[in-house]
């Protein structure tokens, strides 16, 4: 009898300190975790925001934890479906991984909260796409999940210099991009620096594939609606081993990452290199020794890029109000003004207080390709573990040991593989 | 005392005759040592490397790339990484981390190897030949039930679950390593100590042990090494950064899209490596004495 | 496995207490999750949820997994530069540091030596490959040498022509390696009664005559040692070959632990990549039987 009576007691009293933690932590505590470099635009900005939170929310306690890319991208879901999980936290977009957790219901749909604090007035259709995830975990339809703050896309950076001297003006068309690489060519620079084991080379290739590409096309490729159409990336990879075998792009490109290949442009050894926005940060605060730019290649309707990472409120999290409000302050035109002047990529800034010309030349190209729903997303999306078919390929590609016509076959192969199983 | 001088004299003479009849070939003698040292800058070759770079600003590197040597100076890349990763902290976990599995590994070993080497229990041979599964199995595949397992007990996020896991997995190495020295350890030593009254006990403690100490100081710093570097189990157990370890936090050098400065990369590397190249020489003299195999013979 | 039955065999099983510990571990945290893995190769599953049970589906993939069977391949050659080279020039380095180094320059020089030597050994294996990266990338500093000394036709895109990625991928991995070699071999000699070599000397055996006749078979157990750690480190390689090619290019330098994080952690085909995980682990079992077979067989007859 005592017996039972301690256990009863014992019971009633842990239940009451849990009740007594959880309230506290409720009023009391706010975790929070970003992957961002801290000297990257949005983790220069997200700190500021934080100081404001900090400020405005006295009686909180905020943890914060800089957390890295890998560490999430390995371990996230298994974070999530722990009692570890933080109150909002940044997380990489896509099926793989916020797709995945939100189909585990792991995550807390958002959808009457941004309706309640008006996002929806400043995130159009287009920039939530990839904040929704079905019950398969796939992307574009379905309850809001996370929130992107900030957009990202590939597009060329040139160095001004470079043309000038050399008699060139700036590119508007494709075929101007050519002449103007053959120009370079002929006086034997090789233009295009480019990291051929890295994402900068299918950037390009599914540039050049989003300019033969309507709409059914990318739908069709990016939801996994039918088996692949390979017209498009068939053009892509001959323009890109014509480009190799002119001697636009280098055999040796193979044997180069990204940051190899940014740092051929960096040190004014190739005049250009085409690229996500996620450079701009450190070509801002690096390239001292000449002049730069930025432009989108041309295409019908479609560019590569997408919003970036999502802000994301894990089911069991504690002070979901908190949450709400870090991420109203890190949309507001406050924090994207800041953003754009950091030299990130502003999703909802008023263009006429940015004073940097670089971010106010990445918010207007963002808000161009978004306004037109053109974000055609990257590559390797459609397919899980497509990213490491695609580096492998291309690489053969531009070695020469593929066809491209072999290295569409390839992709195909895995890709109708993956849109029959799934 | 003569004996000795004796010996030495003796061991002085038989070592210098060779060198003698060696001398026309002293042109060979610097041949090897040339080789060597073409050798040893090989070897160094990629520190010196990460030195270069680390030291370098990044409007330096942007510049001139990796290959130049630095036209300018600044620890600023390894301050920032010093306080970007809160690397005291973390040096702290590391040398807890594998300081405990060192001492534990060994231990759990010794005791595993008294028992098939010295003991020589039925099926013992087979016992090591399962433990050694503990080195064989890939650990990617143990990443998901450890994870569930460490869950169930309460040691998920805690520096506690990568202690006992790791002590484990490298006590496999080490009691395959052990069983072999102490199934040659003289007999004669263990029976006169037993007939002298001592327990298993007392036997392993005060006979075994004293004659293996430096086989067991090599083991401990190669457990020492090794877990130090572990980076993918302590990844997905340790969650909060003030739980992290160094290699963890060394993961800064992966970030999305490759944005980590390269200069910041050779600078993690080097304070990454720095630790462990200072335990190495410190305890890299038990080496030399440390004999591995067949200690007695 | 002839054991010999010692007067204090009356006894043995007290003996067994003392493997209590170790095998609880072992139990607990080796064999149980090996078998949940061989458990989850009969799924498929996303890590995270629920489970679907699709019998020996997996397999039946893996067998028709061109990548699968190519990454094999590669193993194979690995299992050279892991552990046939480095032993032949851990071997030959240990004697040269032991018998030549030590006798003509000094203890000093001699243990100076086999610490650098060690030292790739201690380098984290990301940082070793950014580093490796600088060195041979085709704007590298390989090449950037090879080119100021005229030898630019022998400059090469190592890491990213197929032809060259795996010969390079292999002499990284020898760069790891020989230090683990070499001080378990220089350990090995200090146990050498160095009257051998003196007779040897006097009997006037070359120093080659020397390494085979004295060297080679007074180390063998720690041959043994390290060919069995480093077979098994071969057939799970994994970390060089993601910090150098990631696999690449085209598979070229692709290997079964690639595969098996790449389906763990990237495509979340966690019931496929165990699946490779156990028929990695059986192979690497089978071996090791193998292994310690002629091991226990080498250690009878040189008793």
């Amino acid at each position: 009898m005592s017996m039972l009576r301690r256990l009863g007691l014992a019971a009633g009293l842990s239940t009451l300190l849990l009740a007594g933690g959880a309230q506290a932590q409720d009023s009391k505590t706010f975790n929070i975790w970003w992957f961002e470099l801290p000297d990257s635009a949005e983790g220069v900005v997200w700190q500021k925001a934080l100081d404001e939170f900090k400020a405005s929310h006295p009686g909180v306690t905020v943890n914060f934890q800089q957390k890295t890319f890998i560490q999430l991208q390995k371990a996230g879901s298994m974070i999530l479906n722990s009692n570890q999980a933080p109150d909002l936290l940044e997380y990489n977009k896509g099926n793989a991984t916020a797709g995945l957790v939100a189909s585990q219901g792991l995550l807390t749909p958002l959808d009457d909260t941004v309706k309640q604090r008006g996002w929806d007035k400043i995130l159009n259709d287009t920039d939530l796409q990839l904040a929704r995830y079905d019950e398969n975990g796939v992307y574009g339809s379905g309850p809001i999940y996370g929130i992107p703050t900030y957009g990202e896309f590939v597009s060329v950076f040139y160095n001004k210099d470079m043309l000038d001297a050399n008699g060139l003006k700036l590119p508007t068309t494709l075929d101007e991009f050519v002449a103007d690489m053959d120009a370079f060519k002929q006086k034997g620079i090789t233009p295009l620096a480019m990291g051929g084991k890295d994402t900068s080379a299918q950037h390009l290739l599914y540039t050049l594939a989003l300019s033969k590409a309507d709409d059914t096309w990318v739908h069709n490729f990016q939801g996994l609606k039918t088996q692949l159409d390979t017209a498009p990336l068939l053009y892509a990879a001959q323009t890109m081993q014509d480009w190799v075998n002119k001697g636009y792009i280098s055999k040796d490109a193979t044997g180069l990452m990204d940051p190899d290949a940014a740092n051929v442009f960096t040190s004014g050894k190739a005049p250009i290199y085409v690229s996500g926005t996620w450079n701009l940060g450190a070509f801002a605060s690096t390239i001292k020794t000449f002049k730069w730019g930025q432009f989108l290649l041309p295409t019908p309707k479609y560019s590569v890029g997408s919003t970036g990472n999502l802000w994301i409120v894990p089911k069991g999290a504690q002070s979901k109000d908190l949450a709400y409000d870090f991420i109203g302050l890190t949309l507001s035109p406050k924090y994207q003004t800041e953003l754009a002047n950091e030299g990130g990529v502003a999703i909802a800034a008023d263009p006429s207080t940015i004073t940097n010309p670089v971010g106010s030349t990445a918010a207007k190209l963002f808000t161009d390709i978004s306004s037109k729903g053109g974000l055609g997303f990257y590559p390797d999306w459609p397919v899980p573990g497509f990213y490491d078919v695609l580096i492998q390929k291309t690489a053969g590609l531009i070695g020469g040991t593929l066809t491209p016509q072999q290295f569409v076959d390839q992709l195909k192969q895995s890709y109708d593989e993956a849109q029959q199983n799934q | 005392m003569a004996n000795v001088t004796m010996s030495a004299a003796n061991r002085a003479a038989l070592s210098r005759s060779p060198i003698q009849r060696r001398r026309p070939g002293g042109f060979g003698r610097w041949l090897v040592l040339a080789i060597l040292m073409l050798g040893l800058a090989v070897t160094l070759f990629p520190f010196l490397v990460a030195v270069l770079n680390a030291i370098k600003l990044p409007t330096d590197y942007a510049v001139n790339g990796p290959v130049a040597l630095p036209r300018s100076f600044s620890l600023a890349g390894l301050a920032t990484f010093w306080t970007e990763v809160d690397y005291s902290r973390k040096l702290i976990n590391s040398v807890l981390i594998s300081g405990l599995v060192a001492i534990v590994g060994v231990v759990l070993s010794l005791l595993n190897a008294y028992a098939i080497g010295i003991g020589r229990v039925r099926g013992g041979r087979k016992l090591l030949v399962l433990l050694l599964m503990g080195i064989m199995v890939p650990q990617e595949s143990l990443v998901y039930p450890l994870y569930y397992m460490a869950k169930a007990v309460g040691l998920y996020d805690t520096i506690w679950s990568v202690i006992i896991i790791f002590s484990v997995l490298q006590s496999a190495f080490g009691t395959y390593l052990l069983s072999a020295v102490l199934t040659a350890f003289p007999r004669e030593i263990i029976e006169a100590a037993e007939i002298d009254g001592a327990t298993r006990w007392q036997v392993l403690w005060h006979v075994v042990v004293p004659v293996l100490r430096p086989t067991l100081a090599v083991l401990g710093t190669f457990f020492f090494i090794w877990t130090w570097n572990e980076f993918l189990l302590p990844l997905v157990l340790l969650i909060s950064n003030q739980n992290q370890t160094v290699s963890v936090a060394m993961g800064v050098l992966q970030g999305q899209n490759s944005t980590t400065e390269p200069t910041a990369i050779a600078a993690a590397s080097l304070l990454g490596i720095l630790p462990t190249v200072i335990f190495f020489l410190i305890f890299q003299r038990t080496l030399t004495k440390g004999v591995v195999v067949g200690a007695v013979k | 496995m002839a054991i010999a039955r010692g007067s204090l065999g009356a006894s043995r099983a007290g003996y067994y207490l003392y493997l209590i510990p170790g095998t609880l571990g072992f139990l607990a945290l080796v064999l149980c999750p090996l078998i949940a893995n061989v458990g989850i190769s009969f799924t498929t599953w996303k890590g995270i949820g629920k489970a679907r049970f699709v019998g020996i589906e997996n397999y039946e993939r893996l067998a028709q997994d061109a990548m699968f069977w190519g990454s094999i391949g590669h193993t194979l050659l690995f299992i050279i530069s892991m552990t046939v080279v480095p032993i032949i020039i851990g071997l030959i380095l240990a004697a040269v540091l032991f018998d030549y180094i030590s006798k003509q320059f000094g203890e000093g020089l001699s243990s100076f030596l086999r610490a650098v030597f060690y030292l790739p050994q201690i380098l984290p294996v990301t940082a070793a490959g950014v580093l490796w990266g600088w060195i041979l990338s085709p704007i590298g500093i390989t090449n950037t040498v090879l080119k100021s000394i005229g030898l630019g036709a022998v400059a090469q895109n190592w890491l990213g022509d197929p032809t060259y990625a795996l010969p390079a991928v292999s002499a990284v991995i020898v760069w790891i390696q020989v230090g683990y070699c070499l001080v378990v071999f220089m350990a090995g000699l200090a146990r050498v009664d160095p009257s051998l070599y003196e007779a040897a000397e006097l009997d006037g055996a070359t120093w080659w005559q020397r390494l085979g006749s004295i060297t080679i078979p007074m180390l063998m157990p720690e041959i043994f040692v390290v060919a069995l750690t480093t077979v098994i480190a071969a057939l799970k390689v994994f970390a060089p070959v993601y910090v150098l090619t990631a696999g690449g290019p085209d598979n070229a330098t692709l290997v079964p632990s690639y595969l098996t994080y790449y389906h763990f952690f990237t495509t979340n085909r966690v019931g496929y990549a165990a699946a490779i995980a156990t028929l990695q682990t059986l192979v690497t079992i089978v071996l090791g039987i193998v292994f310690i077979r002629m091991q226990s067989r080498q250690s009878e007859e040189g008793a």
